[in-house]
């Protein structure tokens, strides 16, 4: 699952498209569709589009950029690769003031504090919510049945990935019961879980030592229509710190050789504990159960690793996890090599 | 942790059960006559231990006194050797008499472990010294009970400084429901795990139960619970609460300073007052990864900033 900016934007850009197409003429719609893809690559200009479309493509250009290209970009890159992207980002603003993810980004790239990050995101929730839906109603009164659903999807998007935002941003805060909030309301709106939000409330329940919470949103995992099982790292590590956190440890000992065996070969992840930072449009697409996956779950995760008073600064489960792991893997890690 | 206060009472407990039971006027005597010389009615193993334990940390209060004139590097090596020193003693206490529950958490809480062993550490001393069941009434009342009472506040706050908060809180009850009176304080590390926990009914009803008791804990929990509640017009006037009714609060919460570990017990500290602040900065510390942002929200207060650059300048404090 995951969102994915180039998707979303052929997806609005088909949809636009069928709205264009004459209805009586079946053959002749499936004639024009059958060009799409091509047009779209190379020709895009000639498809038509809203300002609101020409302004999610530029995002997504944004997204790329910052969310995929940065993190390994040097100094220098890194620098020009922010003001590229916030140029994209103003730039979408200025064709369509309403695009969420452009307003959500520039201000996330702006704004270093995650409480300022909170507070506009919390401010600015209803707002967006009330958008999208209105803009849902609109695009689904003009379009066919068949394609309803997939255009509130689309039109609901940006409105999910503010409230996913929003309960991240509330868990680095500290404000676990907001994150909670946030994350089942998108649940509500989003029973398919586009946003994986329930990695997000997995470690909000775990912060909270909601032993039960937990155990019930294993079960829900079905519900969600999400096509994975409940063993993805989020909830692996959240069960972990329970157990850990209750000193229950031969079961923490035992979760954490369940989570080695679901992510093989990513032990070293574990270890060195590294933290990497958030994707601004979403949280960024990684191939399920590799090493990438575990990468950013553990980064997510320093706020449950971190705790506690340590010697080395690494947190008390965080150094419990990376002894634990480097036992049963033989991996080493540099001593002391901390997420900070 | 009173050592002589409590050799002095188990000395005559001890002598009046032997030649007792004395009237009350006698054993007041009795009392007066063991305060003058305690060492001569140490005659039994566990209150010989006791008086081994009282000198020790007599020795290591004194030679904190000095610290002040140490450098840093300097500081750190009498700090492992007073230390090392008091666990020596420790030992010999436990060799007195091994079931010297307080010599073995004295020496344990001073190998200055982190919290997993420590936890595990004080645990295994609990299930080595179980008893079948604390004495009627307050618990606290009886002498040879209190090692127990203070093992068990220990695990608490052990608990809260590895991040096992329902722990702490479950751990702390134990000793409050037993100690009603809780001269340990276990219901600070109570307070400070609800508001972690974002319990905000269990800080409730722990506010209510220790009604007048107002604590530099119980006022630092309330600024930690409504701002991870994001209430926070309401933190911010428990934060002015916090500042305006503990000394120095707003210098200590800017400024947070190094504390000893606990031995065995937290220090006695008047309410409310600079010594007992730092302490609960202290014991603070860990929930503070959890809200990161919580200290610069805080020095985005002037006013807050303000008080503490006076009350600095007030005590001749580095600012």
């Amino acid at each position: 699952m995951a969102h994915d900016s180039r998707r979303e934007d052929y997806l609005r850009m088909s949809l636009r498209f069928a709205l264009s197409l004459d209805d009586g003429d079946p053959a002749r719609a499936a004639r024009e569709f059958a060009t799409f893809g091509r047009r779209l690559a190379r020709d895009r200009d000639s498809l038509p589009q809203s300002d609101a479309d020409r302004a999610f493509s530029l995002v997504s250009l944004a997204a790329d950029l910052i969310d995929y290209r940065l993190p390994f970009a040097d100094d220098a890159q890194a620098e020009t690769l922010v003001a590229r992207g916030r140029d994209l980002l103003s730039e979408a603003l200025s064709l369509d003031p309403d695009c969420h993810d452009a307003t959500r980004m520039l201000f996330s790239l702006e704004t270093p504090s995650a409480e300022e990050r909170s507070r506009f995101l919390r401010e600015g929730a209803e707002k967006v919510r009330v958008a999208c839906e209105s803009a849902r109603d609109r695009l689904c009164d003009a379009l066919d049945e068949a394609r309803r659903p997939l255009g509130a999807s689309v039109a609901m998007r940006p409105w999910w990935r503010w409230l996913a935002d929003l309960a991240e941003c509330a868990l680095i805060c500290g404000r676990n019961r907001e994150s909670i909030d946030a994350a089942e309301q998108l649940l509500a709106s989003d029973p398919h879980d586009l946003s994986d939000v329930r990695f997000t409330l997995a470690y909000a329940l775990a912060k909270l030592e909601d032993a039960p919470g937990l155990a019930r949103l294993a079960e829900r995992y079905p519900t969600f229509a999400a096509p994975r099982a409940a063993d993805d790292a989020w909830i692996q590590i959240s069960q972990i710190a329970l157990a850990h956190k209750s000193c229950r440890f031969a079961d923490a000992r035992q979760l954490t050789e369940r989570l080695l065996a679901t992510y093989p070969g990513s032990a070293g992840v574990l270890v060195r504990q590294a933290e990497i930072p958030d994707g601004r449009f979403a949280r960024i697409r990684v191939p399920a159960y590799g090493e990438d996956e575990l990468v950013v779950a553990v980064s997510e995760g320093v706020v449950l690793l971190m705790e506690g008073m340590e010697r080395t600064g690494r947190g008390v489960l965080g150094a419990w996890v990376a002894r634990t792991v480097s036992e049963l893997s033989g991996e080493k890690g540099s001593e002391g090599a901390s997420a900070s | 942790m009173n050592a002589w206060n409590e050799l002095v009472e188990r000395c005559a407990r001890r002598r009046n059960e032997k030649i007792g039971p004395l009237s009350d006027e006698a054993y007041a005597e009795l009392v007066l006559a063991v305060r003058q010389n305690p060492v001569d009615f140490a005659d039994e193993a566990p209150e010989q231990a006791l008086l081994v334990l009282a000198r020790a940390l007599d020795a290591w209060r004194a030679s904190r006194e000095r610290d002040d004139l140490l450098a840093d590097k300097d500081y750190e090596a009498e700090h492992a050797r007073r230390l090392a020193a008091l666990r020596t003693e420790c030992e010999r206490a436990a060799s007195i008499d091994p079931d010297c529950l307080d010599a073995h958490v004295t020496a344990l809480l001073a190998s200055e472990l982190d919290p997993d062993p420590l936890l595990s550490g004080l645990l295994a001393l609990e299930r080595a010294h179980a008893k079948d069941e604390p004495p009627a009434g307050d618990a606290w009342d009886d002498v040879f009970y209190r090692p127990h009472l203070r093992l068990r506040a220990a695990v608490a706050r052990t608990c809260l400084d590895g991040a096992r908060y329902r722990m702490a809180a479950a751990a702390a009850e134990s000793v409050t429901s037993v100690a009603p009176t809780d001269p340990l304080g276990a219901r600070h590390t109570h307070m400070l795990a609800c508001a972690r926990l974002e319990d905000e009914d269990g800080l409730g009803v722990l506010e209510a139960r220790w009604a007048g008791r107002e604590s530099a804990w119980s006022h630092l929990a309330r600024v930690l619970l409504l701002y991870k509640l994001n209430r926070l017009t309401a933190a911010q006037r428990a934060l002015r609460g916090f500042d305006r009714l503990c000394a120095g609060g707003a210098y200590a919460l800017l400024r947070p300073a190094y504390v000893e570990p606990y031995l065995p017990d937290r220090p006695e500290a008047a309410p409310c007052s600079f010594e007992e602040v730092v302490m609960a900065e202290r014991e603070v510390e860990p929930l503070i990864t959890d809200v990161p942002e919580l200290i610069p929200w805080c020095q985005g207060h002037d006013w807050l900033v303000a008080s503490a650059r006076a009350f600095a300048e007030r005590n001749d404090l580095d600012w």
